[in-house]
C-alpha cells in the first residue's frame, strides 16, 4: 500500500541523531554556554546547562511534540540529563 | 538535623519564559486538585508559580537528606492554610512552607518541622547571593567573611565551612531571573 510510517522512521533514528534534535530543543533554556557547547551524552541539564527547573516542563513538552511520544510521570522523573532523556525517548519510540 | 529549603521565583522572567497556558504545562507539574485551585483562582499566573515555588522548596528540603535528584513535581502536592502559609506532602512527609509574594517575585521557605525555627532568609541580587549569605554568616557566628568557604554537594545544596567546621546545618539557595534568594540555620554550636 505504500503507507507512510511515522513509527518506522522514528526507529531507525540513531542516537546521535536523538541528541541533535535534543540540543535544538534545550537551548532555548540554556543558561551556560560554556556547558551547552561540550553537550554530551553525561550532560546534566540543570548542574551543566543551568537550565532553570521551571523550565524542564517545557523540555519535556516539546520532546513529546518532537518525537511524537507520551511521557509519563515515572520516566519524567529521570529526566535531568541528556543520557536518561535519550533513554526515554528511545523507550518510547520503539513501544 | 532539621533541613530547609527555599525557593524563588521572578515572576516578569515566568512571564517571558514560561507559558503556564501551554498545553500540558499544568498537567505534567500540578495535581487535579492544584489545577482545580490555579483555575478558579483570581489570579490563577500567581497562583501557578506560588505552587511552584511551594514545591521546590519542599524538593530542596527533602533532597537534602534523600541525596537524590528527580524531577517529580506532581508528587510534591500543595495545600494553602493561609495567604502566606502552606504545607506540602510528599510520599507521606509533610513540609511546612511559607511564601511572601509582591508583583515583582514569589519566595518560598521551607521545613520539616510545623514549629517555627530560627533561620536566616533574603532575596537579594543572584550575583552577590553568596556575599550576601557569607556576610550574614560572619555576623552570625563571629568568624571573619574571608575565613568561611562554600562547598558544594552533588544534590546542588551548598555547605558553609570555617575551616574543617560546618557552619550552616542547613542551607538552600536558589536563583531565577534578576532574584536571588537564601535560607539556612546554623548548626547546633553556634
Amino acid at each position: 500500500m505504500g503507507v507512510y510510517s511515522l513509527k518506522n522512521i522514528q526507529i531507525n533514528m540513531t542516537k546521535e541523531d536523538i541528541i541533535s534534535k535534543l540540543t535544538t530543543i534545550v537551548k532555548p533554556y540554556v543558561q551556560n554556554e560554556e556547558g551547552f557547547k561540550n553537550l554530551n551524552e553525561n550532560t546534566d541539564f540543570i548542574n551543566d546547562l543551568e537550565i532553570n527547573s521551571a523550565n524542564l516542563v517545557d523540555i519535556i513538552l516539546d520532546v513529546e511534540d518532537e518525537f511524537n511520544i507520551e511521557i509519563d510521570n515515572d520516566s519524567m522523573e529521570k529526566m535531568l540529563s541528556v543520557k536518561a532523556t535519550v533513554e526515554v525517548i528511545q523507550t518510547k519510540m520503539n513501544a | 538535623m532539621h533541613n530547609i529549603g527555599n525557593d524563588i521565583v521572578d515572576l516578569k522572567f515566568a512571564e517571558a519564559q514560561s507559558n503556564w497556558q501551554r498545553k500540558g504545562f499544568l498537567e505534567k507539574q500540578f495535581t487535579q486538585k492544584e489545577r482545580r485551585k490555579i483555575l478558579s483562582a483570581e489570579n490563577p499566573f500567581l497562583t501557578v508559580w506560588l505552587f511552584w515555588s511551594m514545591k521546590e522548596a519542599a524538593y530542596k528540603c527533602y533532597t537534602q537528606k534523600s541525596k537524590e535528584r528527580f524531577y517529580a513535581p506532581q508528587k510534591f502536592e500543595c495545600i494553602l492554610i493561609s495567604e502566606t502559609k502552606g504545607i506540602v506532602v510528599f510520599e507521606g512527609s509533610t513540609f511546612y512552607t511559607t511564601s511572601f509574594s509582591s508583583t515583582s517575585y514569589v519566595y518560598t521557605t521551607s521545613r520539616e518541622e510545623e514549629r517555627e525555627i530560627l533561620m536566616f532568609s533574603a532575596v537579594v541580587r543572584p550575583s552577590s547571593l553568596e556575599f550576601y549569605l557569607k556576610n550574614k554568616l560572619a555576623q552570625e557566628t563571629g568568624f571573619s567573611i574571608e575565613d568561611i568557604q562554600k562547598v558544594k554537594t552533588t544534590n546542588g545544596a551548598p555547605g558553609f565551612y570555617h575551616q574543617e567546621e560546618l557552619l550552616t546545618a542547613s542551607c538552600s539557595i536558589s536563583h531565577h531571573g534578576n532574584y536571588g534568594a537564601y535560607a539556612f540555620n546554623l548548626s547546633h554550636k553556634f
